[in-house]
């Protein structure tokens, strides 16, 4: 658990602005083909479970946060957590057919939840 | 409205001279600067950089002196790496998709005996059965990725609205063609309705998520990474 259990919205924003071409153009390029599904080992060794799918994970991260301008419950930002830090080990194995750098977008993700005080928990029980 | 006053306004004949003339230039202006632009504006996100040498000299040259088994172990290697291996039957059926979506309006006897007409220009063309043929493939190609949206959860986890929209898009201009050279339903209707898909698709594509016709090459042929392809010298720069 984070320290603040407030959003610090200002902050998202700023992360959105500044890499906003980057998250701008990954969004409108994927053909949501679910192609690099296969790709990820962690969606793999989970019985491909969708929730894995690297395309999945950063439409649900940072795609979700640029859609919603940033303005997102603590909640939401809780569950973003564990898509981008538990669910993705950032190994950069993912494979798009069209060459979208989805670890780079998922790293976006990762950035903004840790602004907010939201890190990988090693300790927890599954 | 019923099929017959569709007919009425379909057949009004300003109406069809200009979707038949003045629209069609204006489609194919959108389309050609529309992908110029945007393929500028693409461009301008790269920038050529001093490559980044991650290993020695030797080893990041090609290997030319592989043994048969090598290549195949290779072969089989970049098989459980690329889109091939995982899903070699949905990449098969995309690329017989793609290639008829785009080589069937250009070589179908209808168009070319319109641009033999209006301009002189003689195209070779497909006999009509070739280009039912693909005409069909392309319909089935849609149908396909339909029902993967409907029914795989993994697409339709991930799917908008506009994903569902874009494929009728791509695919309408197909279905009326085939109806109207069929002539199932009123041929009127269909022809016109052709027309106006047609359009529509050219007009939509550099504006959105078709513009992947450009930014496939830009990003796999252009940018260096693990999977590029050819020798790219550019990198993003956002
Ligand atoms: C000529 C260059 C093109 C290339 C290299 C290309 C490549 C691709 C790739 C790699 C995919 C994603 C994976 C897949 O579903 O197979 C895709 C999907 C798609 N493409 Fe293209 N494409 C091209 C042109 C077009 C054009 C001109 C259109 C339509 C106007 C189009 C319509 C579509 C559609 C509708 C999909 C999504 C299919 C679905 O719903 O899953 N493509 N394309
Ligand atoms: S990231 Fe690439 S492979 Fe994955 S769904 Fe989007 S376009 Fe398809
Ligand atoms: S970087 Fe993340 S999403 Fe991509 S293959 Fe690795 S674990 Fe999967």
């Amino acid at each position: 658990m984070g320290t603040t259990t407030e959003i610090n919205t200002d902050t998202i924003q700023s992360i959105l602005k500044q890499n906003k071409k980057q998250i701008k153009l990954g969004l409108a390029m994927c053909a949501h083909c679910s192609l690099c599904a296969e790709s990820c080992f962690l969606f793999v060794s989970h019985d491909n479970d969708p929730e894995y799918m690297p395309s999945y994970k950063f439409i649900n991260s940072i795609g979700k946060l640029y859609k919603k301008k940033g303005k997102v419950s603590r909640q939401v930002l809780e569950d973003m957590r564990d898509l981008v830090f538990e669910k993705c080990a950032l190994c950069t194995r993912c494979y798009c057919p069209f060459g979208i750098d989805i670890p780079a977008l998922i790293t976006l993700g990762r950035n903004v939840c840790r602004s907010q005080g939201l890190f990988r928990e090693y300790d927890r029980e599954w | 409205m019923n099929m017959t006053t569709f007919s009425t306004i379909f057949s009004n004949p300003v109406f069809l001279n200009f979707i038949k003339g003045p629209m069609v230039w204006l489609s194919f202006i959108i389309f050609g600067l529309g992908l110029i632009v945007q393929t500028f504006r693409l461009l301008k996100l790269t920038q050529i950089k001093e490559a980044r040498r991650v290993a020695p000299e030797e080893d990041l040259s090609p290997q030319t002196d592989l043994s048969g088994w090598e290549r195949f172990t290779r072969y089989l290697a970049f098989r459980r790496v690329s889109v091939l291996g995982s899903n070699a039957c949905l990449v098969l059926i995309s690329v017989i998709f793609h290639v008829c979506l785009v080589v069937t309006p250009i070589f179908v006897m209808g168009h070319n005996v319109m641009l033999d007409t209006s301009f002189g220009i003689n195209l070779i063309s497909f006999p009509e059965q070739i280009s039912d043929i693909l005409t069909k493939f392309v319909i089935a190609g849609g149908l396909i990725f339909l029902m993967r949206r409907l029914f795989l959860r993994r697409v339709r986890m991930i799917s908008t609205v506009n994903d569902f929209i874009l494929l009728f898009v791509a695919v309408a201009p197909f279905l009326t063609g085939f109806l109207a050279y069929h002539h199932i339903f009123n041929y009127q209707v269909m022809i016109v309705l052709h027309i106006l898909c047609g359009e529509l698709m050219l007009i939509l594509i550099p504006f959105s998520k078709f513009f992947h016709m450009v930014f496939f090459f830009i990003s796999r042929f252009m940018i260096v990474s693990e999977h590029s392809m050819g020798t790219p010298k550019r990198s993003w720069q956002f």
